[in-house]
């Protein structure tokens, strides 16, 4: 009893957030329930996006009732790779990667052979729920294939790394590289396996990583250190996050970023609920850093001056940025 | 912000102070029992007259119905007659009933049933009675023998109580001469209490006799004699064979006088059998039941008033509460993961069927199979609301077909899960596949695990009888059921598991 509450105790002093207080002091405080439509619905996130000018994969279509599958001809118009996902899928069920075409048929990224009759009953299952939250009818959307940067190759398998940055009322507060693990079957959800990477807001530069809730510099499967990677682009990608708030207004959200080889960065999807083990993979809590921005949001709101995105972007890097190296 | 935890801590302290004092209220001012355990016999007791009626006249029958003034409360008193006419008057301290009836005939048998229930209410009413008698005129070698056995009743006694108990003793001694006389060879119990009254009207001390019954169940009684004389403050009740005094506790004084206990006009061989049982009862349903026959109404506006069937549905939809406090605490202060929110609740309730182990086992058992049927169904490729119905299609035959098994078998408990709600174990099955799905194996598994140990803790605190009671008899203490939930749900601290999860944190300081 006395030992969990020193471990109470150490974990309050460095600023760890627990659900309770993530839920009560943050979801529930800057997230209005009506807006999560926004970021449940890739659809919509999509358009949103669009309109504001943020870059996200393009859309190619979107097929909202069975009558539509026969368009599916039409929408890929002869594209060779490209993928179909549920709007509001959750854990990357229900997407369906298609990397090339052979002789009439799809190759899925995997190398799979799939058959045009199979791809529309993916869409007719996706259609009628089977991957959304809660089994309501839902909508398929056919988009871009991302081709991740060549600098991920080295430290993930298969599938597609994506970047998350926690993002309180514009300010990115914490980011993490996600990268798929043969245990997580290509998918970069930590819970599924995959390998969370801290990132430094400033630098761009990758600290050390969690997998499954345990700290590690490796990974598992290609045996590269996942730690002192310089990732490109790293000012465009804290743009990306910082815009995001403007687009949904959700206060508190977790912003999902892929890095293409030829579009650059781009947003995949939002996420009201975004996870604690971002914690972990930063080897530092989120509560001291969302404390340090919401005085700063006081303190502007008591002068009456809003920040752009930039200047949020620059305020963060200077607060929380430069992570000094780890040397053991 | 600010305004609203204020807003939020004077909600809850409203409605915890709310709570705790219409609960101490209920207990203090009420008087109303905390715990179950505090029942109280309740008697039973069956008077059955029988009498032949004589065809030509019409018939009347007086018999003598306990009073039941000081010691006793009676909860339901009824008098089943058919084609008689009932009354009932009091007289002299005295109750009676009348049963009359113009034309009857052949052998005639009246019930008189009486329940009644001791009364523990501490104050008393005042009794009233004589202090002082006419001596009744003797004469001759009676007036004697009477003188002669006063006289040394009076040296051995003190005070009036001392007096009646030595007179009682001398005249048991049925060796005496003198008392011989008195008795002339009649030593029948009310003769002796004849001459008793008789030796203490000439020291002018009055006596009376008191008919009782004892409350024993299951034993054929008929109505005892005592003794009583009024000592300026309470009755003072003597064994009119051994001079014993005070009544004991099971004694119900039926009538008092000398009077039989049943008169009958226009009949013949009558008589009168008493049987009695007892049965327990909870305080507050005798409460209940007293009120109809008094003036304290204070059950009328709880949930004691509904119907039984009602209050029965009641008991468990009040303990729901306590069900879901369980699984908040579970899941926001400990950790644990369970499938939903009220999955556990609902298979909780669903134990109230099936006991608690062997719904565990049936639980197990039935998802088990259905999470591979729904694997199996999974390459068939099925949309969703087709899968669903084959999943519960499949649940109810798998029911049946254990409801078969343990009946062929001989264990009856096989068949109350044909009450096990299906579709909870249907809608069980379909999400732990989904979390199978999206999460993995180990995940499923943890998840299921934590659904079963948060669902049997709360069936287990949701039935005990102590809780229920309580709940149930003070449903304010829900108003403070509900200031915790609130409370919680601005709970902000670790849960339990999450110290274990960000271990990783130490691991590095250490």
């Amino acid at each position: 009893m006395f030992g969990l509450w020193k471990t109470w105790k150490a974990l309050e002093a460095r600023g760890i957030m627990g659900i309770n207080r993530r839920n009560a002091d943050y979801v529930l405080k800057y997230n209005k329930r009506s807006l999560y439509p926004i970021v449940d619905d890739k659809i919509i996130t999509k358009e949103r996006a669009i309109a504001a000018g943020i870059h996200v994969p393009e859309m190619y279509g979107v097929i909202s009732t069975e009558k539509e599958i026969d368009r599916l001809e039409a929408i890929i118009d002869g594209r060779r790779d490209f993928v179909i996902k549920p709007a509001q899928g959750a854990g990357g069920d229900g997407i369906l990667v298609i990397a090339d075409r052979f002789e009439g048929h799809y190759r899925s990224i995997s190398g799979r052979l799939v058959s045009h009759g199979e791809i529309e009953h993916q869409i007719s299952s996706i259609l009628t729920g089977l991957y959304s939250l809660g089994g309501h009818r839902d909508r398929a959307l056919i988009e871009y294939r991302v081709t991740p940067d060549p600098i991920f190759k080295s430290i993930s398998y298969e599938g597609v790394p994506d970047i998350r940055v926690i993002v309180l009322m514009g300010y990115p507060v914490m980011a993490m590289l996600r990268l798929p693990t043969r245990q997580s079957h290509g998918k970069a959800n930590l819970h599924q396996g995959a390998i969370g990477v801290g990132v430094d807001l400033a630098t761009g530069i990758t600290l050390r990583g969690t997998w499954l809730n345990n700290i590690i510099r490796k990974h598992p499967d290609t045996t590269h250190p996942v730690d002192g990677v310089q990732l490109p682009n790293w000012d465009a990608f804290m743009q990306l996050a910082a815009g995001c708030h403007e687009l949904c207004g959700l206060g508190y959200i977790g912003v999902d970023m892929v890095l293409d080889q030829d579009k650059g960065p781009l947003i995949l999807e939002l996420n009201a609920r975004p996870g604690l083990n971002i914690q972990i993979a930063n080897d530092c809590g989120l509560t001291h850093r969302t404390h340090a921005v919401e005085a700063h949001l006081a303190e502007l709101a008591a002068a009456g001056i809003t920040e752009t995105p930039q200047a949020r972007v620059r305020f963060v890097q200077e607060l929380f940025g430069h992570v000094p190296a780890l040397n053991d | 912000m600010r305004s609203l935890t204020l807003h939020l801590k004077i909600l809850i302290t409203v409605l915890v102070l709310l709570g705790a004092s219409v609960t101490a209220y209920q207990i203090f001012v009420l008087g109303i029992p905390v715990t179950e355990d505090a029942t109280d016999d309740l008697w039973n007791i069956d008077a059955k007259v029988e009498f032949v009626a004589s065809t030509k006249e019409p018939v009347k029958i007086q018999m003598f119905v306990p009073p039941l003034s000081r010691d006793y409360v009676s909860l339901n008193e009824s008098f089943i007659s058919n084609n008689y006419g009932v009354s009932v008057n009091r007289a002299d301290g005295n109750r009676k009933v009348t049963w009359s009836a113009r034309k009857v005939s052949g052998k005639q048998t009246l019930y008189y049933r009486l329940v009644l229930t001791k009364r523990y209410t501490g104050e008393k009413p005042k009794v009233k009675g004589q202090t002082f008698r006419d001596s009744m005129a003797i004469e001759g070698p009676e007036k004697i023998a009477a003188d002669a056995l006063l006289a040394p009743i009076r040296q051995h006694s003190a005070d009036v109580e001392t007096f009646i108990g030595e007179t009682i003793k001398r005249v048991n001694n049925l060796g005496d001469d003198n008392v011989k006389l008195l008795l002339a060879g009649d030593p029948s119990t009310p003769h002796k209490a004849q001459i008793i009254e008789l030796l203490l009207s000439i020291a002018h001390v009055p006596m009376e006799r008191a008919h009782t019954l004892r409350l024993v169940a299951d034993q054929p009684q008929t109505p005892e004699l005592w003794l009583r004389s009024f000592n300026g403050n309470d009755w003072l009740y003597f064994n009119p064979d051994t001079g014993e005094q005070g009544l004991p506790s099971d004694r119900l004084l039926w009538w008092t006088g000398a009077d039989n206990l049943i008169s009958v006009e226009g009949g013949k061989k009558a008589g009168v059998t008493f049987s009695l049982n007892n049965s327990e009862m909870n305080a507050i349903r005798l409460a209940k039941l007293t009120d109809e026959n008094s003036d304290a109404n204070f059950l009328e506006y709880s949930l004691y008033g509904l119907p039984l069937q009602t209050q029965q549905t009641f008991m468990i939809m009040v303990m729901i509460p306590i069900g879901v406090l369980v699984i908040l605490i579970l899941r926001n202060l400990i950790g644990l993961q369970t499938l939903g929110t009220f999955t556990p609740v609902l298979i909780a309730l669903a134990f109230r069927e099936t006991q608690l182990g062997f719904g565990i086992v049936l639980f197990t058992i039935i998802t088990a199979l259905g999470l591979s049927l729904r694997s199996y169904l999974e390459h068939l490729k099925l949309q969703m609301l087709p899968r669903l119905s084959v999943v519960l299609t499949f649940v109810v035959v798998l029911i049946a077909a254990i409801s078969l098994f343990s009946h062929k078998l001989g264990l009856e408990r096989g068949l109350s899960v044909a009450l096990f709600p299906m579709v909870i174990l249907t809608m069980t099955i379909e999400r732990l596949s989904i979390t199978w799905e999206e999460r993995g194996a180990n995940h499923a598994l943890k998840v299921a695990i934590g659904t079963l140990f948060a669902a049997s803790l709360a069936h287990l605190i949701m039935t005990v009888p102590e809780l229920i009671y309580f709940v149930f008899t003070f449903p304010a203490i829900l108003l403070i059921l509900v200031g915790f939930m609130l409370a919680m749900g601005r709970y902000r601290g670790y849960r339990l598991t999450e110290l274990v999860r960000f271990k990783a944190f130490l691991k590095e300081n250490a």
